[in-house]
């Protein structure tokens, strides 16, 4: 009988609330998916490249597990709370028929344990389902047919899921249960209602509305104009007042809505117009600290999900070459390496086979007035001709003595950029000899540079140089071809005039991005062993994976099938996919993270103010009784009931739409540097906004449909016809 | 109103619960008439059909069969639609827990069915004046519910079943939630009402206290109307409460036992 009861109660609670069962559901598939990320098909393929990130990600796992613990704890509890206050007078019931609250507490939790098992059943099946097709769509996007697929079930996170979650669902109900059972049983029976229609004075209210908007006005300030100042200090502040504006705002918004109510009885007032204000505002003004919290939850997962798509949106610079031209670089022994390259099964994939020395340039015997070794390098002229094209404000900066550091950025002139590269790299500058950059420019298609014995040209890595156009120096080239025009030098090395070649095409060096030259000197083969210090030489054979090969299977396969062969070799090698590898471990782990909280915050949020509103729904139930006797007809009351609920996901909506357009707009100029067009954000902000949209949509559907149920079961009386 | 010069006209109203084999009979043929202006109540002990009746006469049930007709039209016939029309605007009700929206001000509640009837209220502002100060609620206009007493609240609901000028107003033990005093205060504004402005007024009631205000008074029990008083032309109202005790004396010795 008992556990009938039991079973019967349980399965009426699904039924009867699916917003419940389902918010139940959701928090289960969203830990699995977390659980499970060790299983997806790209972390497995990143695996091999990046053990070492992603072991520290996984390693971070269980404090996304426990935060996500965290936040969908107050999920349950809430889901739990609205269903048990739903109950009052049915435990009531059971109270007055001798039942005794040990009892009634032992049987919610059986209850609890019932519905928990099968939205555990239900989440797990779900999240096994989502984080399959994740795990499809991330590898086909990124993997280009080169990641395999597994099936990404994972016994581990199903067992971590179900203990999570029973642990959460049984601390919420305990936590009900405790409180259930101080209650009396007057108060199960007679449900409580916020009766006090407390609105406080117009002055306050007024100023309260006023105070919010300051605020959230400062926060913004501070958002969009000293983002970053204070190391980051100004941007907790900012948040800070950003909720506590949206707090106070809310407060004082709820309780003018009487006023405005007011206001529109002055004219003529049709329909439950009235009614539907007062409603709206009892549901503001008595919680306006949830529904301002449930705003700024918006605000977040807008801001996130905004973030976590222009991460993703630099998936697409992750396969864009930049710069870098060469697929591998092995170093070893030159000949051995070179022999191995050139052997029968390494030449498939082996096109545009280069050798690259490098060395940094010997240093003047004497030793300067700090004891610091002085350069042969005197660029004295250059750099009088790069302070001269130096906008004003530098320029006097730079003649005054002011300026101490440099840094490079994309932002800064070009000149500048140049002039610090310069000013650090020429106490001892890298050589390169003229015949390994010639194999380079042969690789790309360009004339080889045929220097002359007093020539040289300037290499700047254009990887490390943040520029908008890759691979050309406008202020420099001018620089230089006037020079060359007029005959004149503008650098002395070892006190012979040395003329620089304009118009240097600069590729990237090397395929691995850890040999890290910023610039070079590229000199005449003779010149480089002049003045070549021997000690700091180094050589690299750099290769390129057959074109024909490339556009047969693709650039991932023969890449990885080389590497295989490379690693049975025993020589160090890097290869372009460490690089890959590296970047696209940073937007899977970045975008992932992102889009996931931004997820569980706006579910949260959404959870929270649909059954704030079913709540508000059932305790008012009579007011519609009331308006249906008045000869309200049901047409007529749904359509206010509709008008409450788009009222109440809107609210919080729009100040959250504003909130975080400014934060997406600081992110924009602040830190997204990995947005290179800005036009691309456009199509994908609009495609994410419209799924947040969507998903408010979805909730206020289903709360417009169990309200509309609670409509439909309304009757004045029992009318047993 | 039609030719006979009657209201209300109850014709054989039979009302049964439950299913072929477990029925009960809970109106086993009714029948009665209202006269316009007239301030009718109706007696009778607990699950003698009195609240069947009302709920009946105020179209929130369907009869099983009989008529009952509203200036001669069948509202227990109509639909949904059209009974959302009457109620509200051609029926008041008032009722025993005063049915006020507790988020909306005493205005709000009194205007509410002019509004629910899309009614431009800017001409009901004098009637809405007028109502406020004749049932003393003007200082508790702008109030909330819970900000009232409960007769204020009780009047405050007889201020929103007039203020469409109803022809009918049906009230389910008006006072039943009130204390003696604000019990008579409201008993005798709708005296008043009924006297000054003709207001045809049905009660159904317990308590002969109540009903000692009505001018007639019907007598039911076991599903039939089995008795009758009126009121005469010039009895006080203390005369009509004593003849009201004295006739629930003979029927079954005391009201407290028998109604």
């Amino acid at each position: 009988m008992f556990s009938r009861l039991i079973y019967r109660n349980a399965k009426r609670s699904r039924k009867e609330n699916l917003i419940y069962f389902a918010t139940l559901v959701t928090a289960v598939a969203s830990f699995y998916i977390i659980l499970s990320l060790g299983r997806q098909d790209v972390i497995l393929f990143l695996k091999e490249f990046e053990s070492d990130a992603i072991d520290k990600l996984l390693a971070y796992m269980p404090i996304v597990y426990l935060f996500a613990l965290f936040l969908l704890f107050f999920l349950t509890l809430f889901a739990n709370r609205y269903q048990l206050n739903r109950r009052g007078k049915e435990f009531g019931l059971y109270l007055m028929l001798g039942m005794r609250k040990e009892r009634l507490v032992l049987q919610l939790v059986a209850e609890g344990i019932v519905t928990s098992v099968l939205a555990l059943i239900g989440g797990i099946l779900i999240g096994g389902f989502l984080a399959e097709i994740i795990s499809l769509t991330v590898s086909k996007l990124v993997g280009q047919g080169i990641i395999g697929h597994q099936i990404s079930l994972s016994i581990s996170a199903i067992i971590m899921t179900v203990i999570g979650f029973l642990f959460i669902q049984s601390l919420a109900l305990v936590i009900l249960g405790g409180r259930l059972f101080h209650q009396e049983v007057h108060q199960l029976l007679y449900e409580q209602m916020d009766k006090i229609q407390d609105m406080g004075h117009l002055r306050g209210n007024i100023f309260h509305l006023l105070a919010g908007a300051v605020l959230l006005a400062i926060a913004y300030w501070l958002i969009l104009y000293h983002f970053m100042d204070f190391g980051g200090l100004l941007l907790f502040v900012a948040f800070v007042l950003g909720c506590l504006g949206t707090i106070i705002f809310m407060r004082g918004f709820g309780r003018l809505l009487g006023i405005l109510t007011s206001l529109s009885e002055r004219k003529s007032t049709k329909g439950l117009r009235t009614f539907t204000l007062r409603q709206f505002q009892e549901n503001i003004a008595n919680k306006s600290a949830s529904v301002a919290i449930t705003s700024i939850l918006i605000t977040l997962s807008i801001i996130l999900l905004a973030d976590g798509a222009s991460i993703f949106i630099g998936l697409e610079n992750t396969f864009a070459r930049s710069s870098s031209v060469y697929d591998f670089t092995v170093n070893g022994n030159d000949q051995e390496v070179e022999q191995f390259l050139t052997s029968e099964k390494m030449v498939p994939y082996v096109e545009d086979l280069n050798f690259l020395e490098i060395g940094h340039m010997k240093e003047q015997g004497e030793r300067g007035e700090n004891d610091m070794p002085l350069s042969l390098v005197d660029w004295s002229e250059l750099r009088e001709q790069l302070i001269m094209v130096l906008p004003d404000s530098y320029k006097e900066q730079f003649l005054s003595g002011e300026v101490q550091g440099y840094t490079i950025s994309s932002e800064n002139p070009e000149a500048l950029n140049l002039l610090g590269t310069l000013e650090i790299d020429t106490k001892a500058p890298y050589l390169i000899p003229e015949s390994s950059y010639n194999g380079l420019l042969k690789t790309i298609g360009e004339k080889p540079l045929n220097l002359q014995s007093d020539e040289m040209a300037l290499y700047f890595n254009p990887d490390f140089m943040s520029m908008d156009n890759l691979d050309s120096f406008p202020v420099l080239d001018q620089i230089l071809e006037v020079a060359e025009d007029n005959g004149k030098s503008l650098l002395h090395i070892n006190d012979q005039a040395i003329y620089i070649r304009p118009f240097l095409p600069m590729k990237g060096l090397a395929a691995d991005r850890s040999i890290e030259i910023t610039s070079a000197f590229i000199v005449p083969d003779a010149m480089f062993k002049q003045l070549l210090n021997e000690e700091t030489y180094a050589s690299y054979w750099n290769f390129r994976i057959p074109q024909k090969l490339q556009d047969e299977q693709g650039l991932m396969l023969p890449m990885m099938e080389s590497r295989d062969i490379l690693k049975s070799s025993g020589f160090e090698f890097e290869s372009y996919l460490q690089n890959f590898g590296r970047k696209l471990f940073y937007v899977v782990a970045g975008s992932y993270a992102t889009l996931y909280m931004g997820f569980i915050f706006l579910i949260i949020a959404c959870t929270v103010l649909a059954l704030q509103f079913l709540t508000q729904m059932k305790q008012t139930g009579k007011r519609y009784v009331t308006l249906s006797m008045l000869g309200a007809n049901r047409k007529q009351m749904k359509k206010s009931m509709h008008r409450q609920v788009m009222l109440t996901f809107l609210l919080p909506m729009s100040i959250a739409s504003v909130s975080g357009a400014v934060g997406i707009k600081a992110m924009i100029s602040f830190v997204m540097v990995n947005v290179d067009d800005q036009g691309q954000l456009y199509p994908v902000a609009f495609a994410f906004a419209a799924l947040v949209i969507a998903i408010l949509v979805i909730y206020g559907v289903a709360v417009t449909r169990s309200a509309d149920h609670e409509i439909d079961k309304l009757r004045w009386k029992p009318d047993i016809d | 109103m039609n030719k006979h010069g009657k209201l209300l006209e109850v014709q054989d109203i039979q009302k049964n619960y439950g299913k072929k084999n477990n029925i009960t009979k809970a109106l086993k043929g009714v029948s009665f008439d209202i006269l316009p202006g007239e301030f009718l109540g109706i007696m009778g002990p607990s699950g003698s059909g009195k609240t069947t009746l009302l709920n009946c006469i105020a179209t929130i049930i369907k009869p099983t069969s009989g008529r009952v007709l509203l200036n001669g039209k069948n509202i227990s016939a109509f639909d949904s639609k059209d009974l959302a029309d009457y109620r509200g605007s051609r029926i008041g009700y008032l009722f025993q827990d005063f049915a006020l929206l507790d988020n909306l001000t005493g205005q709000e509640n009194i205007l509410l069915p002019l509004s629910i009837h899309g009614v431009d209220f800017a001409k009901a502002q004098t009637k809405l004046n007028e109502l406020a100060g004749f049932l003393e609620i003007k200082d508790v206009l702008d109030k909330f519910p819970a900000q009232m007493s409960g007769g204020q609240k009780q009047r405050v609901a007889a201020a929103r079943s007039l203020i469409s000028d109803p022809d009918i107003v049906l009230a389910d033990e008006p006072t039943g939630a009130l204390d003696t005093r604000s019990a008579k205060m409201l008993m005798n504004k709708l005296e008043e009402i009924h006297k000054n402005s003709k207001r045809t007024i049905l009660m159904v009631s317990h308590d002969p206290n109540a009903t000692s205000f009505c001018s007639r008074i019907l007598f039911i029990q076991d599903g039939v109307i089995f008795h009758e008083l009126r009121r005469k032309h010039d009895e006080s109202q203390e005369k009509f409460y004593e003849r009201i005790l004295q006739l629930l004396a003979q029927l079954g010795g005391g009201s407290a036992n028998v109604l």
